[in-house]
């Protein structure tokens, strides 16, 4: 009897104690974001010290920021929480998550929490290429935070040892293969050092992007609900893929691994190799031999999808809370804390003002190749997102691999990539 | 009667040949795992014997992320999860092994039927549960849907199944209860396969990724693996030499507790059948 009167009263003193917390607080709001983290390095150190200063600069929100696993374990575990009682308010996804996220009404767009002039001016503030991927229907849905395209590396040592200028890096796609042809070294029937390596696993689909643009074609458009697989320019890019390896010669037949290209690079494999700008960090860190950093290669033009990751604010939150993600949101992305991230990741700073702080400038002074990434975006274009994403993804990812180990032409797998591609849009048109 | 000794001979050897080419192939990523995190990462792909020796990744593992608090949360996920399954799958196992009560039938299809449902499926579901139970972000909330094994419940009752009638009947001459029963006469003859249904859950819930990463958000919940996972880099490629550093960190205890008592191990699961 004793013991219960007591086990009471605890309960009621913690219960007063929990009360007046809340009182004396009554204006805080609790914000829960998650976020992915998808290049190397300790970046979760990074998000939790620029946590911490927001949480200095605001007292009256608490955020906890929580590390949700790469892009397609945040989607999981942003969509798990939303469907049970304990949703988070804000999360980094994966830019092509948007259509996902409209259909499934996880979000809401930001044209309607910001109200003043001066969030405006932020909202316009970002590279429009990297908008590309966070804009439908007329509105905001995504704001630029992780982002990334694709660059060329090459081995400037290599290039000096082949004869080729060492600053004139391959411009189009003629100069590729001819480059690629001095830079081929082979030791009776096996190859030393390959001329360029495109990686073929991962994500194929995002380096497609990058030759389909270069050869003036898109692979979908900006409502997600129609792609443009067996156009023929995009027929026309995945047959000079095949080519570099099948008729060529510089690259090897077949497909090229994602995951250890960045290796096969810093050990001499290759001379060249197109990657995320997420790998300058761990080349420049790495790399034994003088690199150097270039945009991709044009065709009819220069091109590059933009990758990486994007802000959205969930649609299951109160206003007050809408308010504070956004203010953390635009925190996050001002020019100096963008600067910052850039620099150490290695993502790009995502908005022009953040190229001219001081701390940036210098560092594109003293490292130049950070500044290539940002040059491109002039030509860049979205990353391929459609609504029933994955699915239609997975059917541009087979077409191209069954090209390249050479089990069927372009023509032929694009078309039929085309044909299931429209059977699962047609419901969104 | 020579040349069949002598073909017996071969096909021994052949038997040995390929039992150890086998071995090999299955130990090759362990073996790469050692070379590459105990070099520096230039040498992480590429096999030279007098390549300089390093523990600088294994360093740099462990500072990325707090793991002596993640081994503490697995430890603590594993044991947890062991035990409440040895409870509750040995009084459901001896239920449906020796008890006739209606629907048992039906109640023992169910079981079996939680068999063949991936786990995967049901994390919304479950978060939606633990949510409700209030468990979001506890390691109890990690473990609670898989305490509950049906694997557990079949594996236990197929081996109470074979243990003869006679044993239990000279226990209750005894005077012994139910319970008793089958703490002294069930459990104890059973030990092979309590041993090897622990070793498959212990392995399969230390490596378990995916829900524990949905359902913990902090520190002090989160296992090994969530650990990991930010070494997985798949938008830069992978440190190679840093990935394997903190692999073998994260698998050390299993592989010294499996390389101690190996022996009981395999016979353990020679005796129960799983393979």
């Amino acid at each position: 009897m004793l013991t219960t009167l007591k086990h009471k009263a605890g309960k009621l003193t913690i219960a007063a104690a929990l009360g007046l917390g809340m009182a004396s607080s009554a204006s805080a709001v609790d914000l829960t974001m998650y976020y992915p983290v998808a290049v190397g390095g300790p970046l979760t150190k990074v998000v939790d010290g620029m946590v911490e200063d927001f949480e200095k600069a605001n007292p009256d929100i608490n955020v906890n920021a929580i590390y949700a696993g790469n892009y397609n374990d945040a989607r999981i575990k942003a969509l798990a929480a939303l469907k049970s009682g304990e949703p988070a308010q804000t999360s980094v996804m994966f830019s092509i998550d948007i259509y996902e996220l409209i259909e499934q009404g996880a979000i809401v767009p930001f044209d309607d929490v910001v109200e003043t002039a001066d969030e405006k001016a932020w909202l316009d503030g970002f590279y429009p290429a990297l908008m590309e991927n966070g804009k439908t229907r007329d509105k905001t849905w995504g704001i630029p935070f992780q982002r990334s395209t694709i660059v060329m590396y090459y081995n400037k040592d290599a290039f000096r040892a082949a004869g080729l200028d060492p600053e004139a890096p391959p411009a189009t796609w003629d100069e590729l293969v001819e480059a690629g042809k001095k830079l081929t070294k082979k030791n009776g029937d096996t190859v030393e050092q390959w001329g360029a390596m495109i990686p073929s696993t991962g994500y194929p689909y995002w380096m497609f992007g990058a030759l389909a643009m270069q050869n003036g074609q898109t692979l979908m458009n900006s409502e997600g609900n129609e792609t443009y697989f067996d156009a023929p320019a995009t027929v026309e890019a995945l047959q000079f893929w095949q080519d570099l390896g099948n008729k060529h010669g510089i690259m090897p037949t077949g497909t090229v691994e994602w995951a250890t290209l960045r290796q096969n690079f810093l050990e001499g494999k290759t001379a060249m190799m197109w990657h995320s700008t997420g790998n300058l960090t761990a080349v420049k860190k790495d790399a034994s031999f003088d690199f150097g950093v270039a945009m991709l290669p044009a065709q009819k033009r220069r091109g590059s999808p933009t990758g990486g990751g994007n802000f959205y604010i969930f649609e299951k939150s109160t206003p007050e809370e809408r308010k504070a993600a956004m203010k953390l949101i635009r925190f996050l992305t001002e020019p100096e804390r963008t600067a910052q991230w850039s620099i150490e990741t290695g993502y790009l700073g995502t908005r022009p003002d953040a190229y001219s702080t001081a701390e940036l400038t210098q560092y594109v002074q003293d490292f130049p190749p950070a500044a290539v990434a940002r040059d491109q975006l002039e030509f860049a274009t979205a990353e391929l997102s459609t609504f029933q994403n994955g699915r239609v993804r997975k059917l541009l990812d087979d077409a191209i691999q069954s090209v390249l180990v050479g089990d069927k032409t372009a023509a032929e797998a694009l078309g039929s990539a085309q044909k299931q591609a429209d059977r699962l849009l047609k419901n969104y048109r | 009667m020579r040349t069949a000794n002598l073909k017996e001979k071969i096909s021994l050897h052949f038997e040995y040949g390929a039992a150890y080419l086998l071995a090999l192939i299955w130990m090759l990523p362990l073996i790469y795992a050692f070379w590459s995190a105990f070099h520096p990462s230039e040498y992480a792909t590429r096999f030279d014997l007098l390549a300089p020796l390093t523990l600088d990744n294994f360093r740099e593992a462990w500072s990325q992320a707090p793991f002596a608090r993640y081994f503490l949360n697995t430890f603590l996920l594993v044991s947890i999860i062991l035990l409440a399954q040895f409870i509750l799958c040995t009084l459901a196992a001896y239920a449906f092994a020796r008890f006739e009560f209606p629907g048992k039938s039906i109640a023992f299809a169910l079981v079996l039927i939680q068999l063949m449902i991936m786990p995967e499926v049901l994390i919304v579901e479950n978060y939606v549960t633990m949510s409700q139970l209030n468990l979001v972000d506890s390691i109890v909330g990690i473990g609670l849907p898989y305490m509950a094994s049906a694997f557990g419940i079949f594996l236990l009752r197929q081996t109470f199944k074979t243990i003869p009638k006679e044993l239990e009947d000279a226990a209750r001459v005894e005077g012994c209860s139910a319970l008793q029963i089958l703490w002294k006469v069930y459990v104890p003859l059973a030990r092979p396969t309590y041993v090897a249904f622990g070793l498959v859950s212990v392995s399969y819930h230390w490596n378990n990724f995916l829900w524990p990463l949905v359902i913990t958000n902090s520190v002090t919940t989160r296992p090994l693996t969530v650990g990991l996972a930010i070494f997985g880099a798949p938008e830069s490629g992978v440190d190679w030499s840093i990935i394997t550093a903190g692999t073998l960190l994260a698998v050390a205890p299993l592989l010294v507790a499996f390389l101690l008592f190996q022996r009981q191990f395999v016979q353990s699961f020679m005796h129960a059948g799983i393979k």
